[in-house]
């Protein structure tokens, strides 16, 4: 399904789509999004998202699973796969507090083999030269 | 009673409250953990046993009955983060530094699932922690995380709280 999803925008030079086919998706805010040729995985902010109200700052879970998103959906972008990969772990730095505004992810395949892929992920908010956590990703390609 | 630079450290087994809501269960209050519908289920000696029931809201592709990864890492983030709370007689500012989670195996379809928190060292600063994820049994981890938090003094809003520099981590 998120597959089909994903080859449905592949000739699209720029898109922003909502996640709605999925409820947890939908739930985080999540938005997939194809500018100047780059994919960016956003998540809206909303009130549901946050961990601590005062100083206001966004839950770092979700901030974790933003990337863990963002590294799923670059990894079915670049592979063509007939399921979605499977997470066999993630690795999360929490470099800096998150504020309460609308936060990107970017992944990068840094290294793809027959059965297992390493990804890298960054997160950022209103300033992309600070990212407020990075990750690195496992996962497995076929069962 | 323990102590660790100074700082009290709460005694196994004891659970003490702040405003009325215990310690364990205050992590439980932040937004982001009851959209996930967390519950303290109990605390064991050291261990703390937290919840998070089934909601198809919670799913990645519908109609699957499995809760999306990002929501059990989210919920290991804030179970860990209750974990760490819980160690002090007093509450303190906590953020996660880093986190780890080994996904061994899906949740079962339409099952609760469950955290199961260990605290591994607390230093002056830092607190290590890990926890297990289960569906039914716990002796059969769904998922498995570790991670570093920071711990310093609660200010609260006002003339007491001086500007303080950000620093690394986030909050859980």
């Amino acid at each position: 399904m998120i597959l089909d999803f994903l080859k449905s925008l592949k000739d699209k030079p720029a898109f922003d789509q909502s996640l709605e086919i999925s409820p947890y998706a939908a739930m985080m805010g999540f938005r997939f999004v194809r500018r100047d040729d780059q994919l960016t995985t956003e998540m809206k902010y909303h009130g549901d998202l946050v961990g601590s109200p005062f100083p206001p700052a966004l839950h770092g879970g979700t901030v974790a699973s933003l990337l863990e998103m963002a590294a799923i959906l670059q990894l079915a972008w670049d592979i063509d796969m007939a399921r979605l990969p499977k997470a066999i772990d993630i690795t999360i730095d929490y470099l800096r507090s998150g504020k309460p505004e609308d936060t990107f992810a970017r992944a990068t395949v840094f290294r793809q083999g027959r059965r297992f892929a390493t990804l890298h992920a960054a997160a950022w908010q209103s300033e992309p030269e600070k990212p407020i956590a990075t990750a690195m990703l496992h996962f497995q390609l076929v069962d | 009673m323990a102590s660790s630079g100074g700082i009290a450290l709460l005694k196994k087994d004891r659970i003490i409250s702040f405003h009325g809501i215990n310690l364990n269960e205050l992590v439980l209050h932040i937004p982001h953990a009851k959209r996930l519908g967390l519950r303290f289920i109990e605390k064991r000696g050291d261990n703390l046993v937290i919840e998070m029931p089934y909601s198809p809201e919670l799913e990645v592709i519908p109609d699957t009955g499995l809760m999306a990864n990002g929501a059990i890492t989210a919920f290991l983030d804030t179970a860990l983060g209750a974990a760490v709370s819980d160690q002090f007689e007093v509450f303190r500012r906590i953020a996660t530094l880093d986190l780890r989670v080994d996904y061994f195996d899906k949740p079962r379809p339409h099952s609760a699932v469950r955290v199961k928190t260990r605290c591994l060292k607390v230093t002056d600063q830092i607190v290590f922690v890990q926890g297990d994820a289960y569906c039914e049994d716990e002796s059969v981890p769904i998922a498995h995380a570790v991670a570093a938090f920071s711990h310093t003094e609660l200010l609260l809003p006002g003339k007491d709280a001086p500007e303080t520099k950000s620093d690394v981590g986030q909050i859980s």
